[in-house]
């Protein structure tokens, strides 16, 4: 591989890196705000200048084509004098409002000025002013006073959205960003200009002023959108989830994620209508009561029925531990056939980008696991369409609904649902379905507990815990903590975080099994996980260390199972 | 003495006039060689740009590739935007066929099938003219598919007049080329340079009006002919556009190297009043000013401009009597580039309004000599530091001004006025050493 020597460091490069792409894959950062790794180059900001041997003038890293032998100084003289009138011009006008500002702590501008400022002004002029809190669209706010004309938010609906929502007026000091006539950002993406921007000149209309940004913690897990399983970090601030941000992973989302996911698989998570603790239905009403009391009435429940009159239904966004759990306990235990997911694909949602069609999150992890959802469960039970007829006829009397609101999916099942004479369900909030359970276990939610996702692809995800239930202590499980996490006391009033008493999916399952007689011996996710590594070839060598943060694509080629997602 | 760009002519503009002169024979000799020969006719005949950067003609259209599929394109430069420029709107009136003709020949050596003539969008006046001409030799059949008649040849080529929309920087070659595009008039990050990838992506060369125009008395008369005017290292005529202070402010063909005192006083009439000069500007505002007392046998050529600390840019002679303020000149000089610079890249952006501010504060006396060293530090911190040149455009009339006429500023400002700087931003560079990494 040909070389070229940055700061006296002889490096490797690609032949067709830039400077500051070879710079950067060898732990060099030259800084830089236009230029970001998936987008085009635009040259503007001029922070990235380095001198060049051989060069009359400073040139700019980023459109700088590597050639061998190449000489780079980032940290001549010159090029930190340069560096340093970049950050003067920048900091002339811009408003310097971080005390108000939702980007500080993560801002671009607020970090370079610390690093490579001289810390003193000398605009001793009047600032310019220009438009602020601008609703750029429905879920971002522009702030033009903030704004450092990085271009890089257009770009990102040009280069990667392909729609052109965005663009420069004006000209000079004057230039802001807006819409094109007639226009809104509305892009199904939108959102994303909120994290490249380097600055606090777009923000998250949902996200603006709810919380300092170093009071929160990130936890690196997945989307729970669809089956695309956008790598994300979950924010938290005293055990409320407050935010979504994407999290870089080439394999899956590159830097990106989708609006949807992240406004609307967060919220359910603190929602007021979450389920804490059991509940059983007393005169109509549910009412809460113990564990043992809720397991011991479906287990009278379920064994006044014939095994065929019974029927089981789950979510095809079981995490792979709670899905083995699941199938284990209703096809061993139960000795039951009738059991199927229930699949959520929106014909016509998806796109070339990455919304997928189909919304539930482990699909493909069931296929491969050879439980297929949809298809004839193996032994010959029924399948999700025959277990909606057999309820509707009468013929089955007892369902076990797990993490699905079989009605808020889709109202027509109503009719059905109230048909049953047993209805236990394991639920993370109250809704249509919980409305006609006699039984409802709390489950907890996707950011309260360990586990695998399989996406689209035959990519294996894990997903973590970023809030707390009351039966799972934070520390157990390796959790990222904000500050208030770790220094609040009982007397600040936002110490006494609320905790629900909810469970796990498998673990929920598994009470359920003892109340039967058979007693599993799992006691975290990470165990159910390691049998399967051991039992099922598809998972030889997998552990929750390999599978990191990043995720591990399976070699979905030696399972013989037709694919049909 | 030889007038090549703007012949004595009576009704030149006129497509039977400039028949009559032998109009149009150049492209008709031009076609009869290989491009080769004629990219080395115009290279020997030493002609350089008259756009600003004086840069060799010739050259620049042998960069063009060769052995490429793609289009190529011309593009013809008559935005004439910059202060003291009026010279190429001469050619638009008065010799629009001379500039048509170039523009055929030029589209045969680099291989271009369609050229584009952008012209300035006040030029309304100027733009009706040229495309009159224009009509009229598609009519004749010297442009065109009939061109391959009338000129019995294979080849032929289509022109454009494209109206610009009122900016500046649409001057500089690569946002002319997005102007064109219809996309915002930013200057385009360099390399790749116009002739790798420039109108569409295609190949294209970018040449002044007055670069063009004299392509046909080149081809028709031969390069030594030519090489032999003026200043050998910048020859042949120049149009010299002299304004300000003088008696007979104008336009002027002159060969290169013709004295900028002979200039002024032999053909500009002298200074009004009889007063004496205090400073010029010799090639449009942008350009390093000269002292009024340092014009003895200053010639006007690039060579001989740029050893006196200036350059000949496009020619544009502005003339300043001693009574001139020269901080309200250069108050005014930066408001322009202030109001034109595209704001794409950092210095420049915000640069010009910075250095705007501190002027406009020293004319209303409100001045430090601090400022004086600070407008030299901003100037110096844009200059080459930009995307495109208007950068330095900005930064040079700052910084040549108040260094060579720092006594009229020294005037204006007090000393002992002192602000405290009212925005102070904090850093830890003096204190910690590189924090940690900072996301993209
Ligand atoms: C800000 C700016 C404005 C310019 N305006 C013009 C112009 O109005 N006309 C022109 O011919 N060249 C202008 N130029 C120079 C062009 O970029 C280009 O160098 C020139 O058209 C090349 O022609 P030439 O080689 O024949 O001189 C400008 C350059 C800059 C940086
Ligand atoms: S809004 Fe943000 S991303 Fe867009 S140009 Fe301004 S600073 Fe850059
Ligand atoms: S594309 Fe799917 S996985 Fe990605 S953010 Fe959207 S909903 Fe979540
Ligand atoms: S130097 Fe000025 S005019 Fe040129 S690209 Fe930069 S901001 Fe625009």
């Amino acid at each position: 591989m040909p070389k070229i020597i940055i700061d006296g460091k002889e490096i490797e490069f690609k032949p067709g890196q830039t400077v500051i792409q070879a710079a950067r894959e060898n732990g060099i950062e030259i800084p830089h705000f236009c230029w970001h790794p998936s987008l085009s180059v635009s040259g503007n900001c001029r922070l990235c200048l380095v001198e060049i041997e051989k060069m009359p003038k400073l040139v700019i890293s980023c459109s700088t084509t590597a050639t061998e032998g190449m000489v780079v100084q980032t940290q001549s003289e010159k090029v930190i004098a340069a560096r340093n009138a970049v950050m003067e011009f920048i900091l002339i006008n811009h408003p310097l409002d971080c005390p108000i500002c939702d980007e500080a702590g993560e801002c671009k501008l607020q970090d370079y000025t610390y690093q490579h400022s001289v810390g003193e002004s000398r605009f001793t002029e009047e600032k310019n002013h220009k438009e602020k809190r601008i609703e750029l669209g429905p879920n971002v706010m522009f702030d033009g006073e903030r704004c450092i004309s990085c271009s890089r938010c257009i770009r990102f609906c040009d280069e990667i959205v392909g729609e052109k929502e965005l663009t420069f007026i004006k000209r000079g000091d004057r230039v802001t960003i807006t819409t094109f006539p007639g226009k809104k950002l509305e892009n199904p993406y939108s959102m994303n200009v909120t994290d490249i921007c380097p600055v606090g000149a777009l923000t998250n209309r949902d996200f603006r002023f709810k919380s300092r940004v170093w009071e929160m913690a990130p936890t690196k897990t997945i989307c729970s959108g669809c089956a695309r399983g956008c790598n994300i970090d979950l924010w938290t601030r005293n055990n409320e989830v407050l935010r979504i941000t994407p999290r870089q992973n080439e394999d899956v989302n590159s830097f990106w994620m989708c609006d949807n996911g992240r406004l609307n698989t967060f919220k359910h998570v603190n929602a007021n209508d979450r389920v804490s603790g059991p509940h059983l239905r007393k005169e109509g009403q549910l009412i809460k009561c113990g564990w043992d009391e809720a397991y011991a009435k479906t287990l009278s429940e379920l064994k006044s029925f014939a095994k065929d009159e019974i029927a089981a239904l789950a979510s095809s966004s079981l995490t792979v531990e709670d899905t083995y759990l699941v199938s284990k306990f209703v096809r061993s235990t139960l000795n039951m056939k009738n059991f199927d997911f229930v699949r959520k694909v929106v014909a016509g949602s998806g796109d070339a980008i990455l919304i997928r069609e189909d919304k539930a999150t482990n699909a493909k992890g069931f296929e491969l696991m050879g439980v297929e959802p949809g298809k004839s469960a193996s032994g010959g039970g029924l399948k999700f369409d025959e277990i909606i007829s057999h309820i509707e006829s009468g013929r089955i009397k007892a369902l076990i609904l797990i993490e699905e609101d079989l009605i808020g999916w889709n109202p027509a099942f109503e009719k059905i649902l109230s048909k049953l004479d047993f209805l236990v369900t394991i639920s993370t909030n109250f809704d249509a379905s919980t409305s006609f359970a006699n039984v409802v276990f709390p489950a907890s939610t996707y950011a309260e507990k360990n586990g695998t996702w399989i996406n689209f692809q035959g990519r294996i995800q894990r997903i973590r815990p970023a809030v707390t239930t009351i039966e799972m202590e934070r520390s157990l499980d390796g959790m990222s903590q904000s500050r208030w996490d770790k220094f609040g006391t009982d007397f600040d009033s936002w110490g006494k975080a609320k905790k629900n008493d909810a469970r796990p999916t498998w673990k929920i399952i598994s009470g359920l099994a003892s109340a039967f007689g058979t007693k599993y011996k799992f006691t975290m996710a990470e165990e159910i996980f390691n049998e399967i590594a051991h039992t099922n070839p598809l998972f030889t060598g997998l552990d929750y260390d390999v599978v990191g943060e990043n995720g591990v694509q399976l070699k979905t080629e030696t399972v013989k199972k037709k694919v049909t997602i | 003495m030889e007038k090549i760009v703007l012949p004595e002519i009576e009704n030149f503009h006129q497509l039977d006039v400039y028949i009559q002169n032998a109009g149009y024979e150049a492209a008709k000799s031009a076609f009869t060689q290989t491009t080769n020969q004629i990219i080395d006719t115009v290279k020997k005949s030493g002609l350089r740009g008259r756009g600003g950067a004086a840069f060799s003609a010739g050259l620049k259209w042998s960069f063009m590739p060769k052995n490429n599929d793609k289009p190529k394109y011309l593009c013809v430069n008559g935005d004439e935007s910059e202060p003291g420029s009026f010279k190429d709107r001469q050619i638009l009136e008065r010799n629009p066929h001379q500039l048509i003709e170039g523009t055929i020949i030029a589209c045969y050596a680099i291989g271009a099938k369609s050229a584009y003539i952008y012209v300035r969008g006040e030029y309304h006046k100027w733009i009706k003219l040229l495309q009159k001409a224009l009509d009229d030799a598609y009519e004749k059949g010297f442009v065109g598919e009939k061109m391959k008649e009338t000129f019995g040849t294979d080849f032929s080529c289509n022109i454009y007049v494209h109206k610009g929309a009122g900016a500046y920087i649409c001057g500089e070659e690569s946002s002319l080329m997005n102007s064109i595009e219809g996309q915002r008039g930013y200057p385009r990050v360099k390399p790749p340079f116009p002739a790798q990838n420039g109108l569409w992506g295609n190949p294209t060369t970018i040449n002044n009006v007055e670069t063009i125009t004299n392509i046909p008395p080149i081809i028709k008369k031969g390069w030594e002919w030519f090489s032999a005017i003026g200043e050998p290292k910048h020859p042949g005529t120049i149009l010299f556009g002299v304004s300000g202070h003088v008696n007979n402010p104008g336009v002027f063909e002159l060969p290169s190297g013709t004295l900028l005192t002979d200039i002024i006083y032999k053909y500009a009439g002298g200074v009004i009043g009889g007063k004496k000069i205090k400073c010029v500007i010799p090639g449009g505002s942008s350009m390093p000013p000269l002292r009024g007392d340092k014009l003895e046998g200053v010639k006007m050529d690039a060579e001989s401009l740029k050893a006196v600390g200036s350059a000949i840019g496009t020619g544009g002679i502005m003339v300043m009597d001693e009574d001139t303020d020269l901080v309200r000149v250069l108050a005014r000089i930066a408001k322009f580039y202030y109001h034109e610079s595209c704001g794409q890249c950092t210095p420049c952006r915000e640069g010009t309004g910075w250095m705007l501010k501190i002027l406009n504060r020293l004319v209303r006396g409100e001045g430090t000599s601090k400022d004086l060293d600070l407008l030299i530090t901003i100037a110096k911190n844009i200059e080459g530091n930009t995307i495109c040149a208007l950068g330095d455009a900005a930064a040079w009339p700052v910084k040549f001004m108040i260094a060579r006429f720092r006594e009229e500023f020294e005037a204006v400002v007090k000393d002992e006025v002192s602000l405290e700087p009212k925005n102070k931003v904090h850093s830890m560079r003096h204190t910690a050493n590189p924090i940690a990494p900072v996301q993209v």
